[in-house]
């Protein structure tokens, strides 16, 4: 039988692969050693962290964060604000993306434009302008105020935008010959055709909420208000972090199990999503 | 169930682009009428003011006695065939056609009933639980077509169905059209920019070209009696030679350069003959015996097409001419031979486009 064409050279991709292998050695070691350490008696660790590669191994710290620590109210803050925000950024994209493709009203091009310069305007410019109206609302240490600032999403919007706007108008106007009321096809027609949008929208919203750490700094400022991100910094209690190093770690693998989950369940999406491409 | 489709003075624009001026045309029930012209010409357009997809600017539209210029596009008792087909991605092929009957409540079970009996005249009733993805083109055009059944609508719409798929496929497809409108006995409108479509489906065809209609007619009136150069041109391939005219009498014209040749031409009364063409269709133009003399013709290139031979060249220095010979003909490129024109198949138009009356065979 004939050799066949191999479409990409082999060994170009040999190389590639052993250099992604690398890249994932150094990233992971982190993580291993987060997790090494979580799993290390604090004592012990005062000594020196080369205890990390002997036995013995404990999950006594674990056990404590299930008995002492903030952390679940934490968690619990992260995970409001997060799936908040989530819930909130796809609702709200959806409906924004799906005006701004499919109707006509007054201003919609300038309206699209303003939407567009929000994606250019870093949280820096607007942090104290925002800390001063939660303010005056009040607002502050309430979920209210850790969610709100994150739905105005212009990324979310301008994404659905463009995704409801690759939909050919074929299909509304089918819908329409099948009788379909308006909000029926936004919902039953056109909606479930953005779901690899909603995937992507939604995974980069939630991580980047269960991530954020400077507007929780700012208006959580009690301690039961906090999310998971300020409430491990603000564990942090000496500033070589010589006491307590087990317990921390421990906190911080807890925390990033979330992040965990989302990727192995979307991890298919996530690719899809940052690889920017394949939207069917 | 099939109704009449009138449409009566209606014109659209486009800002201030008028894309249909003062149409009208009726359509009787259970007609195949084909919307013929080329691309850009409002043919899409008017299809879609009919379906309520496009607003009408101005005049009506009324189907089975209906006004249904004013109703929703849902409400008009019409279904519409896409060119993209336009299924529905998310849905099984079942749920396609099934979507319409349920928005408008119909009871399942006469849902299930119609679907069954589509998919079963349709021949896709295997495919009832696949997404549009996993259906080849042809599928995915008899899924629209089901889909366009299911809902017994009074009229059908076509805007360019057959023009995504292969040429095979087109053929078979357009013999199955014809026997659908046949079985079901519908009020159909189809539009094509492909005359071979308009001519083998169309009870009648309406040719259509910058913003008006040109001509309605049966094919075989629009094929031997064209009203104007448009649609004299248009349709037919070849497309039809355009000689220049000097004189016309009612038994002869005179092409220009050239000398006379034998027509007959009644009805010439008020033809103002400056400016006139002579269409003349190959299959009406031939080549002489060595014995005979008609006017030269200069051959370029010959194409053969086994049954029959088309002769492309030039009459004389004067102007191009196609001229139809047998399948076996002898003629070579560079040649120069005479030809002569079937006196009874001449159609001449004066200097506006317009056909002389009485014109043709
Ligand atoms: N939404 C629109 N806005 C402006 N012009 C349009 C629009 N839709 C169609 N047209 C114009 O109307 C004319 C007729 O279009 P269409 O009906 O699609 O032609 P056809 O189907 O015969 O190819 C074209 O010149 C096209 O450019
Ligand atoms: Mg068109």
């Amino acid at each position: 039988m004939a050799k066949t064409y191999a479409p990409t050279d082999l060994i170009a991709n040999r190389r590639l692969y052993w250099i992604a292998a690398g890249l994932a050695v150094v990233m992971m070691a982190p993580v291993l050693w987060i997790i090494g350490l979580s799993i290390k008696d604090n004592a012990e660790l005062m000594r020196g962290t080369q205890q990390v590669f002997s036995a013995p191994y404990t999950v006594v710290n674990y056990l404590n964060i299930l008995k002492s620590s903030n952390v679940f109210g934490w968690f619990l803050n992260s995970l409001i604000v997060a799936l908040g925000q989530t819930v909130g950024v796809l609702i709200l994209s959806s409906l924004a993306g799906y005006a701004f493709a499919r109707l006509e009203f007054p201003f919609r091009r300038t309206l699209f434009v303003i939407v567009l310069f929000g994606l250019a305007v870093p949280e820096q410019v607007v942090i104290i302008a925002r800390h001063q109206m939660f303010n005056w609302f009040g607002l502050h240490n309430t979920h209210i105020a850790l969610i709100l600032p994150g739905l105005s999403s212009a990324f979310g919007v301008f994404l659905m935008a463009q995704f409801f706007r690759a939909i050919p108008r074929d299909i509304d106007e089918a819908a329409l010959l099948d009788n379909t009321p308006p909000f029926r096809i936004f919902w039953r027609v056109l909606m479930p055709l953005t779901l690899p949008a909603q995937a992507t929208l939604g995974i980069f919203t939630f991580l980047l909420a269960w991530n954020d750490y400077w507007w929780p700094l700012i208006s959580a400022t009690k301690k039961e208000m906090f999310t998971l991100t300020i409430g491990i910094a603000s564990s942090q209690t000496n500033f070589a972090q010589s006491e307590g190093l087990g317990f921390l770690s421990a906190q911080a693998v807890f925390a990033a199990l979330p992040i965990v989950v989302v990727y192995i369940f979307f991890q298919r999406h996530i690719v899809t999503a940052v690889s920017g491409g394949a939207v069917k | 169930m099939s109704a009449a489709i009138e449409i009566q003075s209606v014109t659209k624009r486009y800002g201030a682009l008028t894309v249909l001026d003062d149409i009208s045309l009726t359509i009787t029930p259970g007609e195949f009428v084909v919307f013929l012209g080329p691309s850009g010409c409002g043919k899409s357009t008017l299809l879609r003011m009919i379906a309520g997809l496009e607003a009408v600017d101005a005049g009506e539209i009324h189907l089975g006695g209906r006004r249904i210029d004013t109703l929703a596009p849902g409400q008009r008792g019409v279904a519409m065939v896409f060119q993209s087909y336009a299924l529905y991605p998310h849905m099984t092929v079942a749920k396609n056609m099934a979507f319409g009957l349920e928005n408008i409540g119909l009871e399942a079970a006469e849902i299930t009933r119609r679907v069954t009996e589509a998919a079963r005249v349709l021949e896709i009733d295997h495919l009832l639980d696949r997404k549009p993805a996993k259906l080849s083109g042809g599928q995915r055009q008899r899924v629209a077509i089901g889909r366009a059944i299911v809902k017994e609508p009074m009229a059908f719409l076509f805007d360019e169905p057959l023009s995504n798929l292969d040429a095979a496929l087109r053929g078979r497809t357009r013999l199955e059209l014809a026997q659908l409108h046949q079985r079901l006995g519908a009020t159909m409108i189809f539009v094509t920019h492909d005359q071979v479509e308009a001519m083998t489906l169309a009870d009648r065809i309406v040719i259509m070209n910058g913003r008006k209609i040109e001509q309605i007619g049966t094919p075989m009136d629009i094929y031997h009696r064209p009203k104007t150069r448009f649609v004299a041109e248009f349709v037919g391939s070849p497309a039809m030679s355009m000689l220049p005219v000097a004189a016309v009498t009612a038994e002869s014209v005179e092409i220009a350069g050239l000398g006379r040749i034998a027509a007959q031409l009644p009805g010439l009364s008020g033809f103002d003959a400056a400016g006139a063409v002579l269409g003349v269709r190959a299959e009406d133009a031939h080549v002489l015996p060595a014995d005979q003399s008609g006017l030269p013709f200069t051959i370029s290139v010959v194409e053969r097409l086994g049954d029959r031979t088309l002769l492309y060249g030039r009459l004389g220095t004067v102007c191009d001419l196609v001229v139809e010979d047998t399948g076996r003909s002898t003629a070579v490129a560079g040649q120069t031979v005479s030809v002569g024109f079937n006196p009874a198949a001449l159609h001449l138009f004066d200097a506006a486009g317009r056909a002389c009356d009485g014109l043709g065979g």
